[in-house]
């Protein structure tokens, strides 16, 4: 699960922050700094920090394990050049549970990412997170696009840095079972996606693994066919749920998607084996074991599951293709993480300014694993080749890109197990002949969601 | 504790059955309609009751394993080679030896967070227990043996609490001890452990106190023993077994608590239970974490159980059956 | 959370002021009892009983805590879809567990009382008490999995299974698209729309199997040659590695399929079969001329991959089961301590009075043993009603809202996305509404025996 689905929970865990915090927020945490000399210790620092000794900062993600590892390289630099103290609180799969009681306890951490859309609304509506102070603003309008920028703002403030992101519209693949059955180029479009998914199960390859028991992997399926088949305006809308479930764009998609959804003999394990892989299963069945399945449709952070629980060499034994075009153009779908101040002070401050900063950023990508949307970072600064052209189409994409619809929607509607979206699609995987049952059911599950 | 009063405490009545069985045997045989009419001795009936012991044995083999296999299954992952799981079944592991490896322990043993928060759960499980059995002592005695106004209702009101979810507790408590500035320390989950675990802790030694003979307690009286003295000791020496079966009733809930802990502790005071989730990430993909994590954190209550299973047992029947 | 304190707790008979109280053994200066009582009182007060207090204040507000809505959220416990399965599965919980773990125990008690390794076997199904709710979770996990490979449940049934159905010689074996016979994908049976007759042989090509990984390893099919008034075909594997060879034709490179079943059909009734050589040929005598050709599904058809433990429809059973594990051995020595104190001369006299071992124990025991039951039978429903970590750890996402119960639904809802205090603080109090008439009764019950 590596990012994914920590970044769902924590969403989920954030969503519910907002609504427990019942007192006022907490205290001022960094009111007792004191502004040091800054005296310089690398050369070529593209961001100015305070001198932090002696205090100490509580910075919280929902990366545990290597990513963690990854993102505390960050941090200690961050340590080195400020003098600061930092921890790191992994808040795992009870982010709601961690987050909400400790603002309940007075006690938030300093600097919290923040995955969803929604969660970055909800907070800013309840004071809960503040706004970045000059310098974080400056590094902002120096490193972000408009569109990202956008993402982290509300009713004309920003809250919010997007130090981390994804690119959800890749389809990954064997490489051997892509030669086995005799496939030679990437499809380009839905259509011959299909058929290429046809060719290779003829040729004894189950064609896509689906990680259909993490909701979040099917509602992804559908937004890259929406997005690509309704265009981004019709996206948008239904995203603010200005038009209804049972728009016929949205019976187009779905429809669509029936055409492999609907076809057990192209899914590994068929639908019913899909509802019970895990999204990181639904990987390593891609990749290892006896029978593996020839493609497996998500975002960048694949790779690192590729890297930690299989054997498969990037590149080599696995691969990657853009989600097919559906309408004219490919899909860029997109999610990210967004670093916010939940305690003000200098220290928050001085880390949410480093964590805009172009070297901060660096020292990221380069340890692997994730994408910046930075747009200053030194595209030789990813480790691998792979990684580099999809940090860099998610970089071309410009302001064209979407966010995660399901991210942006409420949560109940767009991040809630056995709920909205996730519960729908997974009903609409076991039974992909009632089209118009999904929408009605989408539709008033939405309809209850957003008017609250 | 000595193996045989451990097992004595398990083996129930030690009254031979057999004989009786032998004699009730061919003496019996219930009328074929069921309808209790005379007994008349037969022949089937004896062979029944031979082979029946025979089934017996069987079934209770059968059950035996059937207990045994998940815990097996969880110690035999442990020890595997991580590449082997998600390629065959544990039970390989006994026909291909070569899966054995003590890697998984090795990793998990070398990782800090988790040997910190082995410390951790000591730090918490240790004072959470003691103070439950001291104050939970102190009011069991106060309910047992003074007198004030309302003490039965007193009494049923503090066992009324045995019924509260803890999650009930989660918010409230948490705005209480950021209050009291104890959030995110060992003190919260000891503070919420005391507080759950009294119910049954006034409970069960109320009860135990209460059989200790009056003249006991009269004769020390009369000695000139003021209630304290006579309280620490007489009484609290005489409660020994009762203080024990608490004390690690107590100590199991708390070492396997996770809930709470993941709550009220940060990333320094984390108990091994919370430590091992947060390593996790989605199941399948981390048993190499969670199959020996769940072990390390399950052989310390076995331990104790096994070292204690008298205490434990009798805790179990103390009050329910005498 | 179910504790061995709470339950063993509630099982205590003496849990009741005895009619007559014990005299102190010295008029206790009040002072004193304060000294006694305040720690524990104070401890209660603070730790229990005040959040009691504070969720029945909190359920009459909103999510936000801001807005009043009286009872408004005690309605949606009933209206709520969630929630209201979460009150039906708590109901089935009540209804099968207490029995079922009693009854278990009741059994085992009986039966180990006459056997010599008692000790032993007590031990071992007394063992899991001592098992965190964590550990026990991961433990059925991996027990439920549902690869046959990986968990032991699915391990046995399909070692069952298996012995008794033979498995089909090629599974998922398909006919192609583009090829002249119809049925379903992977499963067949396979039909040629077309009539066969002598002199023409017939090809009948199959997919889906990597040609690498055929059973048996054959060699190369042949093209069948006609054989005067006999019918004559092919059945082979029309896929080669890499994708090469042309469609439909046996070029001398694919695989043949020996051991495949082929009927001859007229008017739906078969008039001719043959198996396949082990060149892939097969050859019907002259009543087949003119009929359609079959491939029976006894040929295809996935194998059979043992039961959806944690589906929707076994989730609840399974982790009863899971339950019963743990819970068994409690209920066991409890009954057992209690068949200790039966009166042996009693069993004896109903022995020599000619009734059998089942009579004594269905009219003697049982009812001797009444009260220890009904004390086993109320700690393990009050115990129940509070079950939260084991289906929340077991049952997958997917799955989680058929298997919901009340203390997880509470959990979800406070602290999942919806965040909703107020509806999981009403959840709260009629959970400890439900629980409370168990505990009152337990207490006028033992109030009625009176002090022994």
């Amino acid at each position: 699960m590596r990012t994914t689905l920590r970044t769902r929970r924590a969403a989920i865990a954030l969503a519910a922050v907002g609504a427990l915090a019942l007192s006022g927020c907490g205290d001022d945490g960094g009111s007792e700094d004191k502004p040091g000399d800054g005296k310089d210790t690398g050369a070529a620092q593209t961001v100015e920090l305070p001198k932090l000794d002696g205090q100490t900062l509580e910075v919280s993600g929902v990366w545990s394990g290597p990513e963690e590892k990854n993102f505390r390289k960050v941090l200690e630099e961050f340590e080195k050049r400020t003098g600061a103290t930092v921890n790191y609180l992994s808040t795992g799969d009870n982010t709601a549970t961690v987050l909400g009681t400790r603002i309940e306890g007075g006690k938030p951490p300093n600097v919290s990412f923040l995955p969803q859309v929604g969660v970055l609304h909800q907070f800013a509506e309840r004071g809960w997170v503040k706004p970045l102070g000059k310098e974080a603003q400056a590094q902002l309008d120096k490193n972000f696009s408009k569109g990202w920028k956008d993402l982290g703002a509300y009713e004309g403030k920003q809250y919010g840095v997007y130090a981390k992101a994804a690119n959800k519209s890749l389809i990954w693949y064997n490489t051997e079972g892509f030669e086995a059955a005799g496939i030679t180029e990437p499809p380009a479009d839905w259509k011959s996606f299909i058929e290429t998914a046809q060719t290779l199960s003829d040729a004894g390859w189950p064609a896509v693994s689906i990680g259909g028991q993490d909701g979040w992997t099917l509602t992804d399926w559908f937004e890259n066919i929406y997005l690509s088949q309704a265009g981004p305006e019709k996206y948008d809308q239904l995203a603010k749920h200005e038009i209804k479930w049972t728009d016929p764009s949205v019976k187009e998609a779905l429809t669509t998607l029936a055409e492999l959804w609907g076809k057990d003999d192209l899914i590994q394990g068929g639908a019913d084996g899909a509802l019970r892989t895990e999204f990181p299963k639904s990987v390593t069945n891609t990749f290892s074991g006896d029978s593996p399945a020839a493609m497996v449709f998500e975002g960048d952070f694949v790779a690192a599951n590729i890297n930690a629980d299989t054997d498969a060499k990037l590149g080599e034994d696995a691969d990657v293709f853009k989600f097919p075009a559906v309408g004219d153009e490919s899909p860029v779908v997109s999610a990210g993480d967004v670093a916010t101040v939940l305690k003000d002070g200098e220290a928050s401050q001085a880390m949410i300014t480093w964590l805009a900063s172009k070297d901060a950023a660096e020292i990221w990508v380069n340890q692997g694993g994730i994408l910046s949307p930075n747009k200053s970072v030194d595209m030789a600064k990813y480790k691998d080749k792979i990684t580099r052209e999809i940090a860099q189409a998610l970089l071309d994409a410009g302001d064209d890109f979407r966010f995660d619809m399901s991210d942006q929607a409420p949560a109940a509607f767009g991040g809630t197990k056995g709920q909205g979206m996730w519960k729908g699609l997974q009903d609409f995987l076991k039974n992909p002949g009632d089209v118009e049952g999904l929408q009605q059911q989408l539709e008033s599950a939405a309809a209850k969601a957003y008017k609250g | 504790m000595s193996e045989s009063s451990a097992a004595s405490e398990f083996s129930g009545p030690t009254e031979p059955k057999a004989p009786a069985e032998a004699k009730a045997g061919p003496v019996t045989a219930p009328s074929a309609d069921g309808t209790g009419g005379r007994p008349r001795p037969s022949l089937a009936a004896r062979i029944a009751s031979r082979s029946g012991g025979g089934v017996l044995r069987v079934f209770l083999i059968l059950m035996a394993l059937l207990w045994l296999t998940p815990t097996l299954g969880l110690l035999a992952s442990s020890f595997r080679d991580p590449g082997e799981m998600t390629e065959s079944g544990w039970w390989t592991v006994f026909t291909e030896p070569s899966q054995f490896t003590s890697e998984l322990y090795s990793t998990l043993l070398g990782n800090d967070t988790i040997t910190d928060a082995l410390v951790n759960t000591i730090w918490i499980t240790v004072p959470s227990t003691v103070l439950v059995v001291v104050f939970g002592a102190m009011a069991g005695y106060a309910f047992a043996w003074m007198d004030f106004k309302g003490r039965d209702w007193w009494f049923v009101a503090v066992v009324g609490l045995l019924v509260v979810p803890i999650q009930i507790a989660l918010i409230p408590l948490a705005r209480l001890f950021g209050d009291i500035g104890v959030f995110g320390s060992i003190v919260g989950p000891i503070l919420f452990h005391v507080g759950f675990g009294l119910p049954f802790a006034v409970f069960l030694l109320r009860n135990f106190f209460a059989e200790i003979p009056r003249e006991l307690l009269e004769a020390a009286r009369l000695d000139g023993a003021g209630e304290v003295r006579l309280f620490f000791t007489v009484v609290m020496p005489l409660a020994g077994p009762a203080l024990a079966s608490l004390a690690i009733f107590q100590f199991l809930w708390v070492w396997n608590d996770l809930l709470v802990a993941l709550i009220f502790t940060d990333t320094s005071s984390q108990p091994l239970t919370v430590a091992l989730t947060r390593e996790t990430r989605a199941f399948s993909q981390n048993i190499e974490t969670l199959a020996p994590g769940a072990f390390l954190s399950l052989v310390i209550p076995l331990a104790v159980f096994f070292a204690f299973q008298r205490q434990f047992v009798s805790g179990v029947m103390a009050g329910a059956v005498k | 959370m179910s504790t061995p304190a709470v339950s063993a707790g509630a099982a205590g008979p003496a849990g009741v002021p005895p009619a007559k109280p014990r005299k102190s053994v010295l008029g206790t200066k009040p002072g004193v009892v304060v000294l006694f009582l305040l720690p524990a009182l104070i401890m209660l007060g603070a730790l229990v009983v005040y959040p009691i207090g504070y969720s029945v204040w909190r359920s009459l507000y909103d999510e936000t805590g801001d807005g009043f809505v009286g009872l408004g959220n005690y309605g949606d416990v009933f209206t709520d879809d969630a929630t209201f399965t979460a009150l039906k599965n708590t109901a089935i919980w009540v209804a099968i567990a207490p029995a079922l773990v009693t009854g278990l125990g009741l059994i085992f008690a009986v039966l180990t009382e006459r056997v010599r390794w008692q000790t032993a076997f007590k031990l071992i199904i007394f063992m899991p008490m001592a098992i965190s709710m964590l550990a026990a979770g991961i433990i059925f996990r991996l027990v439920y999995e549902a690869d046959p490979d990986q968990g032991v449940a699915n391990a046995v049934v399909v070692g069952v299974h298996d012995t008794f159905v033979e498995s089909t010689a090629y599974p998922k074996a398909s006919a192609p698209n583009w090829s002249d016979m119809e049925g379903p994908r992977a499963k067949g049976p396979y039909t040629t729309k077309s009539t066969v007759s002598a002199g023409e042989p017939a090809l009948l090509p199959l997919v889906g199997l990597p040609p690498d990984k055929v059973p048996g390893d054959p060699g190369p099919a042949k093209a069948a040659e006609a054989a005067g008034d006999k019918i004559t075909g092919t059945v082979w594997l029309d896929f080669q590695k890499g994708g090469g060879g042309e469609k439909g034709v046996v070029d001398g490179k694919e695989s043949a399929l020996p051991g495949v079943k082929v009927e001859a059909v007229k008017d739906g009734e078969v008039v001719a079969s043959a198996t396949t050589g082990d060149d892939g040929t097969f050859a019907l005598p002259k009543e087949a001329d003119g009929a359609q050709l079959r491939l029976p599904a006894s040929n295809f058809g996935a194998a059979y991959n043992g039961l959806d433990w944690l589906g929707p429809s076994l989730v609840t059973p399974a982790v009863i089961g899971a339950y019963a594990w743990m819970w068994a051995g409690f209920a066991m020595v409890l009954i057992a301590a209690g068949l200790a104190g039966v009166d042996r001369n009693l069993l004896e006299a109903a022995r020599v009075d000619g009734a059998n071992e089942w009579q004594v124990f269905r009219r003697v025991t049982v009812p001797l043993l009444a009260p220890v039951l009904v004390v086993v039978f109320v700690t393990l429903m009050i115990n129940v009603m509070k079950i939260f970590d084991l289906v929340y750890i077991i049952a997958p996402e997917p799955v989680q809202d058929d298997a919901n119960v009340l203390a997880l639904q509470l959990y979800l809802v406070a602290f999942g996305p919806r965040a909703d205090y107020g509806l999981g603080s009403a959840i709260a109090i009629v959970l400890f509404i439900l629980v409370l008439p168990v505990m009152i009764i337990n207490i006028r019950r033992l109030r009625k025996e009176g002090p022994r």
